[in-house]
């Protein structure tokens, strides 16, 4: 196997009792965007700051080029970052924000002028030299903090929630400039957020956060398509999970049954279980389908319906199984169903067998 | 901000006027009889004023007032910048107690303080023992009635008043905005002077234009701790008109200092007034 570009090797970081991550491991190949995603807490800021030289890890490396960079100072690891809050230096101006990695550098001034210069363009920014950080707005100012963050072309570009504090339409258009600024410079790009949207949109390959350790690897499809575990298949995608007991067991698929004796059959399953013990069959929204007639046995269920709502390309219908799992079926625009169901309606959801998994509790 | 100051200016006078008539009755009007009778005693003209800056034995009262005054100041920054960067960066319970202490200190009474400071110091000292026991010294080292005790003395009162406004800039100032600065590759030393300074610029200015007019106009330590052999200026002025009753001459010391404690004002105005334009 030949020596990955970036390899986070078992990291594990303790602050007393806490683990704040555990045998984070990991591979990033030269210029790919990888994002880091979990709820707050998972450990992915920690993994990052590691990354950064801002703490220190209790257990593990970090290599880059196959070299541990774990000793070597923040102000030498020649990494960029942007920050989740505005971090540019408020007494200095654009152009000088931009300016202070070639300056601290000792680059000469020439080539300073025309790093800053290229830098801005890349950004968006041209001819904003001369403003103060003061008196732009808050996405003007996470660009510049990019413009900064890359103008000494660092082989890795950091990116803890960058976004968070935008407003969403400023969100996404930055998204874009985002996506737009990778495929041009080719840099390596390690991206923090909560926002499975924004994962899915700029990544190349996502690292599922959770409880400090990471859940599974793989690009937005693949975590989509073949969750590895409930966390993730409930972190990615809207589903619903319905909760009963593993049935029968035969070669990685299931038959499961829910209080009341109906039982779903031939389920592929996550997790290593036994007959009898609880596990949850995960539904994707849009694969599912609400009919007024009795689907397939073993892979239908009748409902109750308890809401309807109107959301201009869809009406989202939820419902309520025998036992009082809820979960939710989208009816696109011009259903024959559509207009038709009502509150208390009796109807069936069955779904394309590849929409159903099956995860044991644990 | 602006439009608050420039709104209320109509009404805001009203309000100022019981503090207006306070500082013309208790010192515009005394000022103003103190600048008179240096110009008229003990005859009319500006002798006080030639003999005040012309004389040797006054320059050097002028010398060591500005000299001691500019240590202070220097030391007193060196020393309360970490102290306030410390504070600042330490978990609000502890800065909360070393807080709690520094104004404490600020509290005591001046004179109480002061006389620590001659216990501390003198030949017999604490400080004089402890550095003959751990060998540093063997003759006692003269540490009061001289401008040594006087500055150590000064830099301690002093401190309190560099600690707190530069406490409020510090305090202002983002730690990210440090990590990003170290992760665009400046060193410690670099992320000080480029970063670290200029945001707290503001507070390093006022706090040590207070300290350094505080310390240029101060009698009680002086006069203390210091030595007849080197007189301060508000010593001197104490002298003058209390025991020579020469309010001639006193009235054109106090005057000078006046005068050159206002115009280290209007340079600090200026200063802050361009930084604030910024």
């Amino acid at each position: 196997m030949t020596t990955p570009f970036l390899h986070i090797n078992g990291i594990r970081k303790t602050y007393g009792d806490v683990v704040a991550t555990d045998h984070v491991e990991l591979s990033i190949a030269e210029g790919e965007f990888m994002t880091f995603l979990g709820p707050s807490g998972s450990g992915k800021s920690t993994t990052l700051y590691i990354l950064a030289g801002f703490q220190d890890p209790t257990a593990g490396d970090i290599r880059l080029r196959g070299q541990s960079i774990l000793r070597t100072p923040s102000h030498k690891r020649n990494i960029g970052m942007v920050f989740q809050r505005y971090t540019l230096f408020p007494h200095l101006s654009v152009g000088e924000n931009v300016a202070f990695p070639l300056r601290v550098r000792r680059m000469g001034q020439a080539e300073v002028a025309a790093k800053v210069k290229r830098a801005l363009s890349l950004v968006r920014l041209d001819g904003f030299e001369d403003r103060m950080p003061a008196r732009m707005s808050g996405g003007q100012q996470q660009r510049v903090a990019l413009a900064r963050a890359l103008v000494y072309d660092p082989p890795v570009l950091l990116m803890d929630e960058p976004l968070s504090a935008l407003d969403k339409k400023l969100r996404e258009e930055i998204q874009f400039e985002i996506r737009r600024i990778h495929q041009e410079t080719g840099v390596t790009i390690l991206y923090v957020t909560h926002d499975q949207e924004e994962a899915l949109r700029l990544s190349d390959r996502i690292a599922i956060f959770n409880r400090g350790k990471i859940e599974q690897v793989g690009t937005g499809p693949e975590l989509y398509a073949n969750p590895a575990t409930h966390f993730v298949a409930d972190f990615i995608g809207d589903s619903a999970f319905l909760s009963g007991r593993l049935a029968s067991l035969k070669g990685g698929r299931a038959a499961i049954r829910f209080e009341g004796g109906q039982q779903i059959v031939d389920v592929p399953l996550h997790g290593a279980g036994q007959e009898g013990q609880a596990a949850d069959l995960m539904l994707r929204p849009e694969r599912m389908e609400l009919t007024p007639e009795a689907g397939p046995a073993g892979a239908s269920l009748p409902v109750t319906v308890q809401d309807i709502t109107f959301l201009g390309n869809c009406t989202s219908v939820a419902a309520r199984t025998d036992w009082g799992d809820a979960l939710t079926v989208r009816l696109n625009f011009g259903h024959p169903l559509a207009g038709r169901v009502a509150r208390g309606d009796r109807l069936n959801v069955r779904w394309s067998p590849e929409a159903a998994h099956a995860f044991v509790r644990g | 901000m602006l439009s608050a100051t420039s709104g209320g200016r109509g009404s805001g006078l009203g309000f100022a006027m019981p503090a207006i008539l306070l500082l013309l009755a208790f010192f515009v009007i005394p000022v103003a009889f103190l600048l008179m009778r240096s110009v008229t005693e003990p005859a009319p003209g500006l002798q006080n004023y030639a003999t005040l800056l012309g004389s040797t034995t006054y320059a050097k009262i002028f010398f060591n007032t500005f000299f001691v005054a500019g240590v202070v100041t220097a030391i007193t920054v060196l020393i309360a910048f970490p102290v306030a960067w410390a504070l600042a960066i330490m978990p609000a319970r502890w800065s909360a107690v070393i807080f709690a202490v520094i104004l404490l200190s600020m509290w005591t009474n001046l004179l109480a303080r002061t006389y620590a400071w001659m216990v501390l110091l003198q030949q017999t000292g604490l400080i004089n023992r402890m550095l003959k026991a751990i060998g540093l010294i063997d003759q006692p080292l003269q540490l009061t009635n001289n401008l040594i005790g006087v500055t150590i003395g000064m830099v301690y009162i002093m401190l309190p008043f560099m600690i707190l406004p530069l406490l409020g800039v510090i305090r202002k100032i983002d730690p990210a905005i440090l990590q990003a600065a170290a992760l665009c590759g400046a060193t410690r030393a670099q992320a000080l002077r480029r970063v670290l300074l200029p945001l707290a610029g503001p507070g390093l200015a006022s706090g040590g234009l207070m300290v350094f007019v505080m310390s240029l106009g101060y009698f009680v330590t002086p006069s203390l701790l210091g030595g007849t052999a080197n007189m301060m200026l508000a010593e001197l002025i104490a002298q003058q008109v209390q025991s020579l009753v020469n309010w001639g001459m006193g009235g054109a010391a106090a005057f000078v200092l006046l005068v050159v404690t206002l115009g280290l004002y209007a340079v600090q105005l200026r200063f802050f007034d361009q930084a604030e334009a910024r």
